[in-house]
């Protein structure tokens, strides 16, 4: 198996150093952007493709920023052809023209060189604080088409040979809120794409290139070889998975459906979206690469942990997305597409990992609490300033895994953890707000022999200046993440507007207003559980119970569990009279139903 | 006079002593005492004091100065034995402990979900609040409910807590609220519960950075509070009249007074002193790329060095849990010299990452230790002489080493015992050279372009093995090899860190005000070394800040510089002593704030490969380093003896390796001399060490008896694998 042109230390230290490098990236945006959204919330991603458009590192962010991108590099190295060279930077951020998923999320693309020739493409990806459109932020609903979202590049070069244009950066700049705060994310992501040029070219330097082109297909052949006798082990056949988002914030209050069907035939897995809901007129649409992103992501949780980090190029091969044009996973051009990072690209990842949990359900994965972010636009007070704000602080917490109870605290399932949450005393001084309650509620996880995360209670005070609320990237009022097993969905999601006494609620998808002084409240559903709430150890509910996360009645109404609450003991006998109650009526719910 | 460093390692307790008078610098070891390290320690020092023929107290009478690097906060965080403890927190904000920042994974792929959930140090039925509100500007806008505490105090109280922490949001900027929820909280718990505030900890804005490492320190703090009452008490009922100063984690000193209320300080403690020894001993050679590995009893600890600097970090974490203060940047791993081995239900020979510790510790010990470990395979296969550990102060039982692996290990593999014994090298060897390697390719650098530096009782035992796994060409074993750490301690200044913040855009920034600051961080200085026993006029000090562009959210520790009489020097050197720092008057600060900024642009480049001097800038935090030089110290020089050893052979042995049995040359270290040459395969005996030169690789002995190793291909295979 190992090719005897190439070392196992070589190899080893080569292939890290290419995940090293998409880390390394990140950190040069973390520690230089401005934006809240990049430097505290990570939604960023930095990757490496060959001159194949073969992806080779892509170790950390957001799925959808970067796990499709082999598309992007594909038609940038075809639209620039020979006109590609040292010290060039492609912008982008086109979901029709340059497969991209979202119009906030530009990613600069750089061609790396080495002796003349073209040897790798890097990229790096940021949320921008705007993006031009009607509404700060990009998470709007009710644009007209696209172009409403806002300013859509096309691969465009913003740095020749490495001479900055100007006037085109400025064409861009012109037409964007916040232009100078941008502008030095813009030369943060950028930044990243050096570092990463002299790295490659320092690594190229000491290895040779024949040496680290022979590394490369050892990690692509390693990875695919991997994953298919992974996917060789697991019983042919076709499962299916689905999963909601609320609505699509144009029709409101209607359901949005994914749906997959996993097929797996020897080692290789389909996964085809064939049957969701056709494109929609809100702005919850996925373009295909946006789907194919949550798709792969979704089936690699399934894959051996400890090749986990190196997934590339090779671990793709076996694995084919099929959604058809017209479909709300794979929206036609002048489609809105700003809520589709969180809806119904959660979904996409959702359906793939409730279908692939029953093909392999010792792996079984529950849905992550949904995503309650928000956008406010508003002006400061204390320095008369614009600003945008945005959180993931409200979000519940991960899902159940077969074997584990999910983890507090992580959140967001799209961005597989890596996105992160602010800080309190950050937000207080850069925003007027004020955070009033931020804190864990009982029974907000979804049930299970491991349970899912749990959800919170979140509420902010507005200190100054009437705002306006995007509330396009969080879900969850009205649909579930899925559990698995025969484990709970997590629980729903609620939002309010709290005026002295008077509450009124808010909902997903829409926009809203918040006044001085009033304050914004969030309840959120933590993430579902996996295996039979009754078949969870009696000690761990009496755990669960001690610190608050569940109730004695909901111990007893779900889990079985009666717990003695004046001598915090778990009432064995009557524990299991009810468990065994529990039992019979499922077996005799289960005759019935046939 | 003497001077002198311990460092209480997991399995052994290492002391170098200073004689002042001749610069002769002597190392003592002996086992670490878990029950009460305090123990072993004393251990250490007595043979120390025989050596020199004094009595114990007449010994610690003449010390001036004992620096002690300890493991014990660290282990107690690993091995989840700390006190029960408890939070009082801000009402409303009860879980920030355990929400974090959303983390998942700390150290696995996004693509991993099958990880087991975190567990906070502090569960959640142990974290009480109370009513309270501070702002970011300090100002209280809801007054301490004291009932609140009270009842929360209570509440812990009932539930056996041994250790409370305090936290609330923005003490930073007003610890008023913290400090009164203390004294209540004292009040109700009694004198002997541990009781901190955050404030105090990390006075740094962002609540779950400074909440997490209060946790730490409070955690660990009543252990750590133990050990030093006792060590203090200990060292003076034995004559001891000088300074105890701690090792802390950043590569500094502390007292005891000072520790005992910051525990978290201590995380590290030991081993964050070894890079310092690697950075020695590599500038002497001309290395300045450096592996440090120092292998004990319990576990290997590395890192990485470049350019001879000794990295350092604030995004740093031990174990699951964040600690935020600046530490020297070290990765521990599970394997040393007591590592077990054992034989999993699949039938592969595992090794570690359970140890046997110094108690019962190996087998071959006699203590009671049944279970196999490396050190019992290095005795069977010959590297170690069971009459010559520890100089022959510690006589091992080879018998028992072939027993328990023959039992363990030889029997369900069906091998002989000494091809167990090989296995188990083979097993741990290549564990650690993944782990080195892992370390080094995360940063991006190829382990070639590294010199080995081995320190600890088993690294030079085991350097030249896992050096052939990895390829390296050059390896060093210096003669301190057995106290490295402890080496680390000497070879490092004697330094405090301090930091004030206040945050300002630079346009709006009064310079009175930080002028002030640092005359305030000076005077504690200047009060702090005066306390141990130093001359204000040997404190020298190094002004930095933390600058960011407006609107970024990170910062970047540029120097800050002042000049004599308050003259700002035209090469912006930082560094200035103190007595004349004093006069360094506010008026000019304003120019030295304009040299730190036009240091933040620049550096910002270096680091980022951009700037952007159109974009205003803020500053949030001035630290000030002070330290006072480290005393001057020689190592024992031999002559030149010419390339020739075979003087000092002693013996010879049957030593395995890599499967064979060879009869191997004994060299007693005493007897080389600078320029001996010895080829492998061969070991050299020295009181405190035993190197082990296998066929690959050859010795050559420097003049403070230190040895070079080389690989003897090292010519023809050019490192990089480019060719």
């Amino acid at each position: 198996m190992t090719s005897p042109a190439i070392d196992p230390i070589t190899l080893s230290t080569i292939w890290n150093s290419f995940q090293s490098m998409g880390r390394e990236m990140r950190h040069v945006i973390d520690r230089t952007a401005q934006n809240y959204l990049i430097a505290q919330l990570h939604d960023m991603a930095a990757g490496i493709w060959d001159a194949q458009a073969r992806t080779i590192a892509v170790p950390e962010g957001p799925t959808s920023m970067f796990l499709s991108q082999q598309f992007s590099v594909e038609y940038i190295l075809d639209k620039f052809g020979d006109d590609l060279h040292p010290g060039d930077i492609i912008i982008c951020n086109d979901p029709y023209k340059g497969y991209c998923n979202h119009l906030p999320d530009w990613g600069f693309f750089r061609p790396i060189f080495y002796d003349d020739e073209l040897v790798f493409v890097a990229l790096t990806r940021g949320h921008m604080l705007d993006t031009g459109g009607a509404f700060p932020g990009g998470y709007f609903p009710n644009g007209y088409d696209i172009h409403a979202e806002g300013l859509m590049i096309p691969p465009t070069k913003i740095y020749d040979r490495g001479v900055e244009r100007t006037d085109v950066l400025e064409l861009i700049w012109n037409n964007v809120r916040w232009p100078d705060g941008v502008k030095i994310d813009n030369y943060a992501l950028m930044a990243a794409l050096q570092v990463c040029d002299n790295r490659l070219v320092a690594l190229l330097d000491k290895y040779s290139l024949p040496v680290v082109k022979d590394a490369v297909e050892e990690m692509l052949d390693r990875m695919e070889t991997n994953v298919r006798a992974q996917l060789a082990e697991v019983p042919d056949g076709t499962y299916y998975g689905e999963s909601a988002t609320d609505d699509d914030g144009t029709v409101l209050d209607e359901l949005v459906w994914v749906r997959c069907a996993a097929t797996i035939k020897g080692d290789e897995l389909i996964l085809d979206f064939s049957e969701s809901d056709a494109q929609r007129p809100g702005f919850v649409n996925c373009v295909y690469s946006s789907t194919y992103s949550r798709a792969v992501a979704g089936s690699f949780l399934y894959f051996d942990p400890v090749y986990s980090e190196f997934h590339n190029e090779g671990s793709m091969r076996p694995i084919t997305v099929v959604a058809p044009e017209g479909s709300v996973c794979n929206a036609q051009y002048p489609a809105t597409v700003g809520g589709s990072p969180v809806n119904v690209g959660t979904q996409v990842l959702e359906a793939t990992v409730n279908a692939l949990s029953k093909a392999m359900p010792d792996k079984a994965i529950a849905g992550w609490g949904r995503r309650r972010g928000h956008y406010i636009a508003g002006t400061d007070p204390r320095s008369g300033e614009r600003y945008v704000q945005t959180t993931t602080d409200a979000d519940g917490g991960t899902g159940a895994v077969y074997g584990y109870d999910g983890f507090e605290g992580a959140m967001g399932m799209s961005g597989l953890g890596s996105i992160r949450r602010g800080s309190v005393e950050e937000i207080e001084i850069r925003f007027p707000w004020r955070a009033e309650r931020y804190q864990y509620l009982p029974d907000l996880s979804g049930a299970g022999k491991w349970r899912g995360g749990s959800g919170m209670l979140w509420e902010v005070q507005n200190m100054g200046g009437d705002v306006g609320v995007a509330t396009g990237s969080s879900d969850g009022d009205l649909t579930q993440p899925p559990g698995a097993g025969g484990g709970e969905d997590g629980p729903l999601s609620h939002m309010y507007i709290r005026s002295g006494d008077e509450v009124t609620p808010a909902r997903t998808h829409r926009m809203v207003q918040i006044k001085t002084g009033e304050i914004l409240g969030k309840v959120s559903g933590g993430g579902g559980g996996v295996g039979n709430p009754a078949e969870r150890d009696p000690a761990m509910v009496l755990e669960d119970v001690l610190n608050e996360w569940v109730t004695p009645e909901h111990a007893r109404n779900v889990y079985k569990v009666a717990i003695d609450v004046a001598t915090m003991t778990v009432d064995e006998d009557e524990t299991q009279a009810l468990r065994q109650a529990a039992a019979a009526a499922q077996s005799a719910g289960g005759t019935e139903g046939q | 006079m003497y001077r002198v460093t311990v460092d209480v390692g997991g399995t052994f307790t290492d002391c170098l002593v200073l004689d002042e008078d001749s610069g002769d610098l002597r190392q003592f070891k002996a086992p670490t005492t878990p029950a009460d390290p305090s123990l072993g320690l004393i251990d250490a020092v007595s043979k120390a004091a025989a050596h020199y023929e004094h009595t114990l107290d007449e010994f610690l009478g003449r010390v001036e100065l004992l620096i002690h690097g300890t493991t014990l906060a660290t282990n107690t965080l690993i091995n989840e034995d700390g006190a029960l403890t408890g939070m009082i927190t801000t009402k409303h904000f009860r879980d920030m402990l355990e929400i974090r920042r959303g983390h998942k994974n700390v150290r696995t792929s996004m693509y991993n979900v099958f990880v087991p959930p975190y567990k906070p140090l502090i569960p959640r039925h142990l974290r009480a609040v109370a009513e309270e509100r501070v702002v970011y500007t300090g100002e209280v806008i809801t007054p301490l409910n004291e009932d609140d505490v009270r009842e929360s105090a209570e509440r812990l109280k009932e539930k056996g807590v041994e250790s409370v922490a305090i936290g609330f949001l923005h003490s930073y900027a007003n610890p008023s609220h913290e400090l009164r929820a203390a004294e209540i909280a004292k009040e109700v718990l009694g004198e002997d519960v541990y009781v901190t505030t955050s404030a105090e900890i990390l006075p740094v804005w962002r609540e779950w950075e400074r909440f997490s490492t209060t946790a730490v320190s409070a955690y660990t703090g009543p252990a750590v509070k133990r050990y030093l009452l006792a060590l203090e008490k200990r060292l003076a009922e034995n004559g001891f009249g000088g300074s105890l100063l701690l090792m802390l984690s950043d590569g500094l000193v502390e007292t005891v007074e000072n520790c005992i209320p910051r525990a978290v300080y201590l995380i590290g403690s030991g081993p964050a002193a070894a890079p310092a020894a690697a950075v020695h001993l590599g500038s002497r050679n001309g290395h300045g790329n450096l592996l440090s590995f120092d292998m004990g009893g319990t576990s290997i600890d590395i890192g990485v060095v470049m350019n001879g600097e000794i990295p350092t970090t604030t995004e740093g974490w031990v174990q699951d849990e964040r600690v935020a203060i600046k530490m020297v940047d070290i990765m521990s791993a599970g394997a040393g010299g007591g590592s077990i081995a054992w034989v999993d239900s699949l039938g592969l020979l595992r090794v570690g990452p359970h140890s046997a510790g110094s108690e019962p510790g190996p087998a071959c010990y006699g203590r009671g230790g049944e279970d196999p470990t490396v050190t019992d395979a290095d005795v069977v296969l010959g590297y170690i002489d069971p009459d010559f550990f520890l100089g022959g102060d510690f006589p091992l039982d080879a018998g028992l080493a072939a027993a328990t692996i023959t039992e363990k290990v030889a029997k369900p593999l069906d091998m002989t015992v000494e091809e167990a014994a090989q296995a188990i090298m083979t097993a741990v060897s290549s564990f650690m050279a993944d782990e080195i390697n892992e370390v080094s390719t995360r940063r991006g650098i190829d382990v070639r372009d590294l010199t080995l530096v081995a320190g600890g009782g088993a690294g030079p035992v085991h350097a030249a093995f896992i050096a052939d796994i990895l390829n390296l060409p050059d390896i060093i074993v210096p003669s301190v090899a057995a106290t490295y750490s402890a080496f680390g301690m000497f070879a490092m200044d004697v330094g405090r860190n301090y930091a004030r913040s206040y945050i300002t855009r630079a346009a709006d920034l009064d310079p009175d005000r930080v002028q002030a600051l640092y005359e305030d961080m000076e005077q504690e200085a200047v009060a702090g070394f005066e306390q141990m026993g130093y001359e204000a006029s040997d404190v020298s000090f190094v002004r930095t800040a933390d600058l960011r562009y407006i609107g970024q959210f990170h910062e970047v520790e540029v120097a800050v510089p002042v000049g004599p009489g308050g003259d700002l020097l035209e090469t912006a050197e930082p560094e200035l002593k103190a007595s004349v720092f004093r006069d360094a008057g506010g008026l000019r600060m304003h120019d030295a704030v304009e040299a730190a900024i036009d240091n933040f642009h620049a550096k910002h480049h270096d680091l980022y490969t951009f700037n952007m001097p159109w974009q205003g800038v803020e500053l949030l935090t001035f630290r000030l380093r002070a330290a006072v030089p480290r005393a001057p110290f020689d190592l024992r020089q031999i002559p030149d003896g010419g390339p020739d050893p075979s003087h000092a052979v002693m013996a010879e042995r049957d030593c395995w390796f890599a499967g064979e049995k060879v009869a191997t040359p004994i060299y007693d270290g005493g007897k080389l001399l600078a320029g001996n040459r010895i080829s492998g395969p061969a070991v050299i005996e020295e009181p405190t060490t035993t190197v082990v030169i296998p066929a690959t690789y050859t010795a050559t002995v420097d003049n403070e008896r230190s040895y070079h190793l080389t690989r003897n291909d090292a010519g023809s295979d050019q490192a990089g694998g480019a060719r």
